[in-house]
């Protein structure tokens, strides 16, 4: 196996929650050094939100901050004391990327604004990930992933159409809109500091992301036809059958989505050819589309007796685009993603064996996977203020007795 | 210098649309992409400029290929692929999105591209991966969603799920393309060497599932949406709308106490009362059904009477949160995203008229961000034939022969 393509890279990590740490997650993946820096004082919401291991609450339990924290090193800093920014400076001398993702002001408090960081360490990298940006009447409004969702029309837009609006039931824009966008920009910002020797601000707007990724056709829509685009379930804009299908058993769905004539054929054929589906206002797309309603009737029929399962295998052999609305326990266990190896479990100290992902982004030759599991607040103080910094033993005996490793 | 101006992308039309390629695009990248004689499937999806069905007026076409060259060839032709493989002794990056084996079947796979030119990364999207049970599964944004269990997520209960909008399945795997070959670029500059980037729908969108499957792996939790886990934190009616509440968080109270304090100061001492009282002032109590009727029935009505943007106004001066949940002529005009001149027009002329875009996803101080019209089809084929060292008759004859367009 070759090198990991971030070898040598080193971030100082100060991000938190959501997008931030997917960020400097991917980034650790291939390979850099990943500082997280945190405080036992006021450890993070997501370490304190479940799930838990055996369902027992505590900062280094929750399988909702672990699996984002993968493959970083854990430093404990209480950046309430001056000793401890001073640590954080000498950090930032062996840093390629320093990023963030607090309220504005926190960062120029400390006296770690890009200014400040750049005569520090000239070529830095320095990332802020405002939720609507630096400037403007809302810079300062604050926000959560659920909420710029709801801003950028994401919420809106998701739904059924007879029901208020629900958007995704996560915090979607934390998870691939904005560290999707921010990987790529940091790459295209190493790759220019190698070739010219410069570092550079990075400012990624989370609102701007999310209009990019979720609702760009439709604000264009309204921009040019005048028309507010609506939810629509699991319906397409323009094609029929496009749908989620009851199967027998409870929460057991098949989704169907047929794209031209042929695939009409083919899932006619696997349903034995009955006598409705041979109506000709169903033979085209445009008849299937007008008749919709009459067509989902007929088809939910259909699957209503069958399992959900063995209904997919017999679609997709013919050709259907069909999929069972996996359960995520259905996911941790779904053949496809098993065989590829996508699942690791990895030991953690305190929470024992958990689950892991690899990298959506595989390369043929370099490794892009979580090969160590999340880190514990502080757990690597030694390895970082010792090896990396190269502080005496004394001196970090010192910073521990005075609580700057708090 | 300060763009992507020296990186070559080499990118095919395909049915999910150019998402990856637009990235590197409006970094100034020189994105060519290669349409089939047909041409892009997305040239022929609504909605359409002025509603006017039109090759050159499909908004998804023209958002997805901003910045880029277009050239029309025939691959399938051995003139076709002869073209190719000169395209890519001069490119870095190839991204496409065939069946796995397609390319292969036209001599045309990685291992004939890296004999042609040892540096090119080679960027394959499919929806389930080019090898493992699935991979010859026909795919589409609803079954990819369906498999990854991220559908599973959008619902409530035993309600049926409901698909995000805007085939997030095919654009998050375009962020992780973009972001995957930009770091696989980034290590053939240092190696000489690149590589396969492989990146699975699938895979993918189970990064966006939050902690639903540690919620199976540690809890043994089937989890759906978390709307209403309190009171206080959901989808509200409001005068003109929907709005997106988070006035409450487990234990804290920073974001509850300003929104009682808020109905105070709208003249409902009465309704502070009771939602300042110690036992709403807290998560266990918030989470009981009990409260969730006295929300509904005390909160909501004083909520509805207000419009969405005089709550998010409201709240935010107050440090708490709920947000608009905005429909797309809302994104539009939004005052924060336009105080910022997000939005972009660019003029058509093969239109006739201005298109309005969504604008910079981020800013990068050292490198330009910006946005052209997408290539008319064929617009750049001569020029990039000419590039090539092409003559005009040789150039003719692949014209005639319908090898290309342009």
């Amino acid at each position: 196996m070759a090198k990991p393509i971030l070898d040598g890279i080193v971030v100082c990590d100060f991000s938190w929650v959501g997008a931030g740490p997917i960020t400097t997650q991917n980034l650790g993946m291939m390979g850099a050094t990943i500082i997280h820096i945190e405080t036992h004082k006021r450890p993070e919401i997501l370490r304190m939100t479940p799930p838990f291991k055996d369902r027992k609450p505590g900062v280094e339990r929750s399988g909702y901050f672990s699996p984002r924290n993968a493959n970083k090193l854990g430093l404990s800093l209480d950046l309430s004391k001056p000793e401890a920014i001073e640590v954080v400076k000498r950090l930032l001398t062996i840093s390629d990327i320093v990023i963030n993702n607090f309220s504005f002001g926190v960062m120029d408090r400390w006296g770690l604004s890009y200014e400040d960081v750049k005569k520090i360490k000239p070529d830095i990298i320095y990332i802020e990930m405002p939720p609507q940006g630096r400037t403007g009447p809302h810079k300062d409004f604050m926000a959560f992933g659920a909420l710029i969702n709801a801003l950028v029309g994401a919420t809106f837009l998701t739904g059924h159409p007879d029901q208020k609006p629900s958007g995704t039931g996560t915090n979607y824009t934390d998870h691939v809109p904005v560290p999707g966008h921010l990987t790529f920009a940091i790459m295209a910002a190493l790759r220019h500091r190698r070739k010219t020797g410069e570092g550079q601000f990075i400012e990624l707007a989370q609102s701007q992301a999310g209009v990019n990724m979720v609702s760009a056709i439709p604000v264009m829509d309204y921009a040019v036809n005048g028309r507010i685009q609506q939810r629509m379930g699991n319906r397409h804009l323009e094609l029929a059958p496009h749908n989620l299908y009851n199967c027998k058993g409870e929460r057991n769905w098949i989704a169907i989505a047929v794209y031209n004539d042929q695939e009409w054929e083919s899932l006619k054929k696997v349903m034995g050819n009955p006598e409705w589906a041979n109506n000709p206002k169903f033979a085209t797309n445009e008849g299937r589309k007008a008749n919709e309603d009459e067509l989902d009737a007929k088809i939910e029929e259909w699957t209503s007796a069958k399992w959900h399962r063995q209904l997919m295998d017999e679609l997709v052999k013919e050709g259907v685009r069909a999929g069972v609305v996996h359960s995520c326990r259905d996911v941790t266990e779904d053949y496809n993603l098993v065989q590829r190896g996508f699942w690791t479990y990895l030991m953690h100290p305190e929470a024992g064996v958990a689950l892991y992902n690899h990298s959506p982004m595989r390369m043929s030759k370099a490794p892009v996977l979580s090969t160590t599991p999340a880190n514990m607040i502080g757990q690597h103080n030694q390895q970082v203020l010792r090896d990396l910094l190269k502080y005496t033993d004394e001196e970090i005996k010192e910073m521990e007795e005075k609580g700057v490793l708090n | 210098m300060g763009s992507l101006s020296d990186i070559r992308v080499l990118e095919f039309a395909s049915p999910y649309g150019g998402y990856a390629g637009k990235m590197f695009a409006d970094l100034g990248a020189d994105v060519i992409h290669i349409e089939p004689p047909e041409g892009d499937p997305t040239r022929f999806v609504w909605p359409f400029y002025k509603d006017k069905p039109d090759r050159e007026g499909s908004l998804k076409y023209l958002y997805h290929n901003t910045s880029k060259r277009g050239m029309v060839l025939d691959i399938t032709r051995p003139e076709g692929q002869e073209v190719f493989l000169e395209l890519v002794k001069t490119a870095d990056i190839v991204i496409e999105a065939f069946n796995p084996g397609f390319m292969e079947s036209l001599s045309l796979g990685y291992e004939i591209l890296k004999k042609v030119n040892p540096k090119i990364v080679y960027v394959s999207i499919t929806p389930f991966g080019r090898e493992g049970p699935y991979a010859d599964f026909p795919g589409s944004n609803l079954t990819v969603s369906a498999l990854a269990g991220w559908l599973y997520l959008a619902g409530t209960g035993n309600n049926k799920p409901a698909l995000a909008y805007g085939e997030q399945a095919y654009m998050m795997a375009f962020c992780y393309a973009a972001s995957g070959a930009m770091a696989a670029f980034y290590d053939a500059e240092a190696t000489g060497e690149g590589q396969v980037v492989e990146i699975s729908m699938q895979e993918a969108v189970v990064t966006a599932c939050e902690n639903a499957c540690q919620y199976w792996d540690l809890e043994k939790i089937e989890r759906r949406a978390t709307e209403e886990i309190e009171a206080g934190r959901n989808v509200y009616e409001c005068k003109d709308g929907y709005v997106s509440a988070m006035f409450s968080m487990g234990d804290n109270r920073y974001l509850w106490d300003p929104f009682w304090q808020w109905m105070k100061d709208e003249g409902r001492p009465d309704l502070a009362e009771i939602f300042g009282s110690e036992d709403f002032r807290g998560r266990a109590y918030r989470a009981t059904d009990e409260a969730k009727q006295i929300f509904r029935e005390k909160a909501e009505p004083f909520i509805k009477q207000f419009d969405k943007t005089y709550i998010y106004i409201e709240t935010q001066k107050r440090r708490t949160v709920c947000y608009p949940v905005n429909d797309p002529k809302d994104v539009y005009e939004n005052e924060q995203l336009n105080y910022r001149n997000y939005f972009k027009k660019l003029y058509h002329e093969s239109l006739g008229g201005e298109v309005t875009y969504p604008g910079e996803v981020y800013y990068l101080e050292k490198m330009e961000w910006g946005l052209k019209p997408a290539p008319t089809f064929g617009q750049h084929t001569v020029e990039i034939l000419k590039e090539l060292g092409y003559a005009d008759e040789q150039v003719g004859a692949l014209k005639e022969g319908g090898v290309v367009i342009g």
